[in-house]
């Protein structure tokens, strides 16, 4: 994809049709290391699936379940030089800690790291789409953090929709504001 | 034009499923997201990328074929992923630029 945040997009919403009641999207970066990190709680996969999630072909049949998302996301890290690990617990192995956790590494000084660009809009189109599941946006970088808690947003706004224009303007200039900090 | 007749004008076949295919137009390009939204049905698609989901894309896109340009190597197990899914893959010696300039002149 032509912006990483696209593809966070896509393989987030495949947390969120995994039955996610909470998806994290942790950005860590340290030096010329990038450590992308997508958490859910969701369903998870069985060990079979994993590996059938990384064949671009387990998609492009009749069964396009989860798009290329995760195959297009090994290829950008991987042209890096770094790589892409999934790990998953299904709800039958484990009824109270299940969920997929995808770990890309990026080395962001290779010639091939595809920008990072505007994962703030990502979030957005996320809760958007999502109102009634929460996320946990965390980007850490070496000058400080911009995190975002749907659940803490939750607590404050009781019944108001996340989705509600007013909501998503605030988290849209919060975000903003948290990284022009940063910056 | 049918994809097997690119193979009298110096295209090499790595993968020649359905030969029989007819060509209708080019695409060029590397970043394979791009490609799958753009490519149409049935163009020869000029790449570099020899990673497995080039086959991917190629599939779902629909390509007549690939044409891997400036000679690039393609992993003998990913040729044989190619044979299966029944992707056409060719292979020019050329640059991008020149292989597209030969399919210029050849296609109608």
């Amino acid at each position: 994809m032509k912006e990483l945040s696209l593809n966070i997009l896509d393989v987030a919403e495949n947390s969120v049709k995994a039955g996610a009641s909470l998806t994290q999207i942790l950005l860590t970066e340290r030096g010329n290391v990038l450590v992308l990190e997508i958490v859910d709680d969701g369903c998870g996969m069985s060990e079979d699936v994993v590996r059938s999630v990384v064949d671009p072909f387990y998609t492009t049949r009749t069964t396009r379940k989860v798009g290329m998302g995760i195959p297009l996301l090994k290829l950008a890290c991987e042209q890096t030089g770094g790589s892409l690990q999934i790990s998953s617990v299904t709800q039958e192995a484990d009824p109270v800690n299940h969920g997929t956790h995808v770990r890309a590494t990026f080395y962001t000084d290779h010639i091939d790291f595809t920008p990072l660009g505007d994962v703030s809009s990502s979030v957005l189109t996320l809760i958007q789409g999502h109102p009634d599941t929460d996320f946990l946006f965390r980007h850490q970088k070496d000058g400080g953090v911009v995190e975002l808690d749907t659940r803490e947003l939750r607590e404050v706004l009781e019944d108001v929709p996340l989705n509600s224009y007013d909501v998503m303007q605030w988290i849209g200039g919060n975000l903003q504001e948290q990284y022009e900090e940063l910056s | 034009m049918l994809v097997k007749e690119l193979l009298a004008h110096g295209f090499e076949a790595l993968s020649l499923p359905d030969g029989e295919r007819e060509i209708v137009g080019v695409y060029i390009g590397d970043l394979l997201s791009w490609v799958m939204g753009r490519a149409q049905m049935d163009n020869a698609w000029i790449t570099i990328m020899t990673n497995v989901n080039t086959i991917a894309v190629a599939s779902l896109a629909d390509t007549s074929c690939v044409i891997l340009a400036e000679g690039v190597e393609m992993e003998d197990d990913l040729v044989e992923t190619a044979r299966t899914k029944e992707v056409n893959i060719l292979r020019s010696s050329l640059p991008i630029y020149e292989t597209a300039v030969q399919l210029s002149k050849l296609l109608p």
